[in-house]
């Protein structure tokens, strides 16, 4: 399906905005949703408030009946029926539609994730690897919540170096059956699942995915984990011994197991940070509604400072959060419009695509899981003693946002990709990165140049903006210089670099989101100005890490003096615009702009 | 058979209500279909599924945003659409006329409205557009069945309930109880889409309100912060007596 608005959002190519200015108009933004977007919204919002949110008790007792009732209900919906193709009772609509689904659902996290779990890395590989006979057994009572679908990759001791996987398959003398065994670990919805995706390696080498209905013998589920969080959604390991796989149920080809595995990934972290959003928005609320009838020294406390702090600094990090994910995700929808979807290639070619933005996908999880881990955090902290106790959901917001930061790839190996992605761009020539850093390398060494005068209400942060990403190319390039090819084992400086890039992709986000509103908010100007100031100082610590290990005498003295000169700028006044921020937030007892 | 319900368009209870220069300013807030006129919706769509013959059309009368509440209704399931674009503010006793004049021009044989405006709360307009059309009413439905061209009502009394039939046409007002409203679901908003979205304006009913709408306020909540010392109990307990008397007068 085609959105109308897409139509006129730029196609990009990823990793570009670090050296490519856009216009406004040249992205997508939340307010350019279609009204059929809205209606989809509307519908998954009434449904997460009305019928998941009464069941919160139930599904945090690991009610998995309440949860697979819920699951089938949203089948009913077509919630479920997004990314799937219409041959196979789906709706293959857009990834903004799909993001937006995982956004409003979000009010609950354990539902969230088997939700997740399900439509994501539960469904996605049968969409994209399934041969037709495949997609005709399953993909319908998958659309449809009838069926439940599990992923399986992870084990023991192989997390996020998944290739290291134990787990094997054999191939039965009579080529009928594949033979499993091995022990996966920390598998979301194993205690409900009727489909696994199961990897393992054929031979002990050739990484390969399997598809495993539940009952099948030799394979059995493990006991629940007690976790931290997110307590109503079902954790276990499995066990495969001489699991009997036919052979019609490999997925994809034997030893390609890790296309599968991989491209995944890029999609369940855009939805990662859309269900961020959400998630946030909900404990936003509450804590905001905690706090304007909490009354101490007889004034609710919202009228206190520090506690306006922790508003606008938890509401311009949702502003923040929906500009890049949606951004982000329009940008993909843009370079899959055009497609035909009826190619005999096209899912290779919508995987590409999508690869295409593997680092704004990286980004998007690192940033919104640690995003809405301070928000959270902050959200519990207004309820003071009441927060820690479970009568009140801020603990429950709390514990279920920290697996963001675990799942989907660790926010440690996200930093890498995002730094490593970039750089190996800029080395294959694909990434016109080098050139962008010699332009910098030759600015600053032509000493004090004018500072670019922008008109317009965020000048000051198109400043800002300007100074980052040429701080950010500065500081690639003298790590770069400094270790070459080993800047990959230098983890804390590519973390730090992988700092700096998401700032700037962040930071860029808001300011084109708010232009592209015309004025139309006052609100998003200053959550803009607010998170601007914020993500500057962020570069900053970032940008002196790096420099601080990469040179040392005449050299760091130099590299100093030319940080300090790109890094020049006013302060803003941070405390008005947060005071404002925080008011209208209380007013409106929710996150509004 | 040809069944018109009307939509109207209100805040979200868990809004709250902001007042800028004298009007209720909804900029920014969450609009949602009025409950009651879901229910009437509802019920319409469940006459249609039943086996009656019928085509559903909803109503809104109003500014160009009760657009998304008639797509929210069309994507629930009703035929067709009609807008009658108009920026004022209506009274119930205007509005029943350009109701009825719709009704008429589509030869409507049953019309649902809520019973209860969630932002008037007058209870009028059904009654009033029954009156115009000459049409019997049943209120407070919150049980109904259609038989050929009989209808049977229930609805609640002080303890227990009471049972009407009418023969079509008839005006039906909701309450809460009488179904539970269903919410779209993708497909039917896709198909929404395609479906006839009609945009008339107040002046081709020549007609205009009589009751001017002059401002809102909403009621500011001071405080006022009286503390009464409590080291003597028996005398505190008297003086908040003597308060909650003459004071605040709301105990005899």
């Amino acid at each position: 399906m085609s959105i109308p608005a897409a139509a006129t959002i730029k196609r990009v190519t990823g990793g570009s905005f670090l050296i490519e200015d856009l216009r406004p108009e040249d992205i997508f933004t939340l307010e350019d949703l279609s009204d059929v977007q809205k209606e989809i919204a509307r519908t998954t919002v009434e449904f997460a408030e009305k019928q998941v949110q009464p069941q919160i008790p139930a599904i945090e007792e690991k009610n998995f009946e309440v949860t697979k009732g819920l699951l089938r209900r949203a089948g009913e919906l077509g919630l479920m029926a997004i990314d799937v193709p219409e041959e196979y009772g789906g709706l293959a609509m857009d990834k903004v539609t799909s993001a937006l689904i995982s956004d409003k659902i979000a009010v609950c996290g354990s539902f969230s994730v088997a939700f997740s779990a399900h439509v994501g890395i539960g469904t996605l590989p049968l969409v994209w690897y399934g041969s037709a006979a495949q997609k005709e057994k399953y993909l319908a009572k998958l659309a449809t919540g009838e069926w439940i679908a599990s992923y399986a990759l992870s084990e023991a001791s192989s997390g996020s170096d998944a290739m290291n996987i134990r787990t094997q398959a054999t191939l039965s003398s009579d080529g009928k059956h594949y033979e499993l065994n091995g022990e996966k670990m920390w598998i979301s919805n194993a205690g409900m699942a009727n489909l696994f995706t199961v990897f393992a390696k054929v031979d002990g080498e050739k990484f390969s995915a399997f598809l495993i209905e539940a009952g099948t013998p030799g394979l059995t589920v493990g006991p629940e984990e007690h976790k931290l969080g997110i307590r109503g959604s079902s954790t276990c390991p499995l066990l495969l011994a001489d699991c009997q796989v036919p052979v019609e149920n490999l997925l994809g080809e034997v030893g390609k197991g890790h296309h599968i595995a991989f491209n995944i990934l890029n999609v369940g972290r855009y939805k990662l940070g859309a269900a961020a959003i959400g998630g946030a928005k909900y404990a936003f609320r509450n804590g905001i509604r905690y706090a304007k009838e909490r009354i101490a020294f007889s004034k609710p406390i919202t009228s206190f400072g520090l506690v306006q702090e922790k508003i606008a600094d938890s509401g311009a990090g949702i502003f923040a959060m929906e500009s890049l994910v949606y951004r982000i995700v329009g940008a993909i929808d843009a370079s899959l419009a055009e497609l035909d979807k009826s190619a005999p290639n096209a899912t290779q070619e919508i995987q590409k695509r999508i690869e295409e933005f593997a680092v704004e996908c990286s980004i998007i999880k690192v940033w919104c899981s640690e995003t809405l881990d301070r928000l959270v955090d902050q959200m519990l902290q207004l309820h003071g003693g009441y927060g820690y106790v479970e009568e009140y959901s801020a603990e429950r917001s709390y514990r279920d946002a920290r697996i963001n930061k675990i799942f989907e790839g660790t926010n440690e190996i996200n930093r890498l990709i995002i730094t490593g992605w970039m750089m190996k761009r800029a080395m294959q020539g694909r990434l016109a990165l080098l050139p962008a850093i010699q332009r910098v390398m030759d600015e600053v060494m032509a000493g004090p140049s004018p500072r670019e005068e922008r008109s317009g209400e965020l000048a000051d942060q198109h400043a800002l903006l300007a100074s980052a990403k040429k701080l950010s190319l500065f500081c690639a390039g003298a790590a770069s210089q400094k270790y070459g090819a080993a800047l990959a084992d230098q983890q804390e400086v590519m973390g730090a670099l992988a700092d700096m890039i998401m700032e700037v992709l962040v930071m860029e986000s808001t300011i084109l989101r708010t232009e592209k509103m015309q004025g139309r908010s006052p609100l998003a100007a200053k959550m803009t100005k607010y998170y601007a100031a914020r993500s500057f100082r962020v570069l900053e610590t970032a940008a002196e890490r790096v420099i601080g290990s990469v040179a040392e005498g005449d050299m760091l003295r130099t590299q100093m003096t030319i940080y300090r000169r790109l890094a020049k700028h006013d302060a803003e006044n941070t405390v008005a615009l947060g005071r404002d921020i925080a008011v209208a937030m209380t007013e409106a007892g929710r996150y509004t702009l | 058979m040809r069944i018109l319900t009307l939509v109207r368009q209100v805040l979200d209870a868990e809004e709250s209500v902001r007042i800028r220069d004298g009007e209720v300013d909804l900029n920014g807030s969450k609009l949602v279909v009025d409950t009651m006129d879901e229910y009437g919706v509802e019920q319409a769509l469940r006459v249609r599924e039943s086996g009656v013959e019928a085509e559903v059309i909803a109503l809104a009368v109003g500014p160009e945003r009760n657009q998304d509440a008639l797509r929210t209704v069309l994507a629930m399931g009703a035929d067709r659409a009609i807008h009658v674009m108009t920026e004022l503010m209506l009274d119930p006793i205007f509005l029943s006329q350009v109701v009825a004049q719709v009704a008429q021009n589509e030869n409507v044989e049953l019309i649902f409205c809520g019973g209860q405006q969630a932002d008037w709360d007058s209870h009028a307009l059904g009654a009033a557009t029954a009156e115009r059309l000459q049409w019997p009413q049943i209120t407070w439905t919150n049980g109904l069945e259609v038989h050929g061209q009989t209808l049977t009502g229930k609805h609640d009394a002080e303890d227990g309930s009471e049972t009407f039939s009418v023969e079509l046409p008839a005006v039906i007002t909701t309450q809460q109880g009488l179904n539970e409203p269903r919410y779209p679901t993708v497909p039917n908003i896709m198909k929404a889409k395609k479906k006839e979205l009609r945009v008339e304006t107040l002046e081709q009913f020549h007609i205009g309100p009589k009751l001017k709408f002059l401002s809102a306020e909403v009621q500011a909540k001071t405080r006022l912060h009286k503390i009464l010392d409590g080291k003597d109990a028996p005398a505190a307990a008297a003086e908040l007596v003597r308060l909650l008397r003459h004071e605040a007068r709301v105990i005899a």
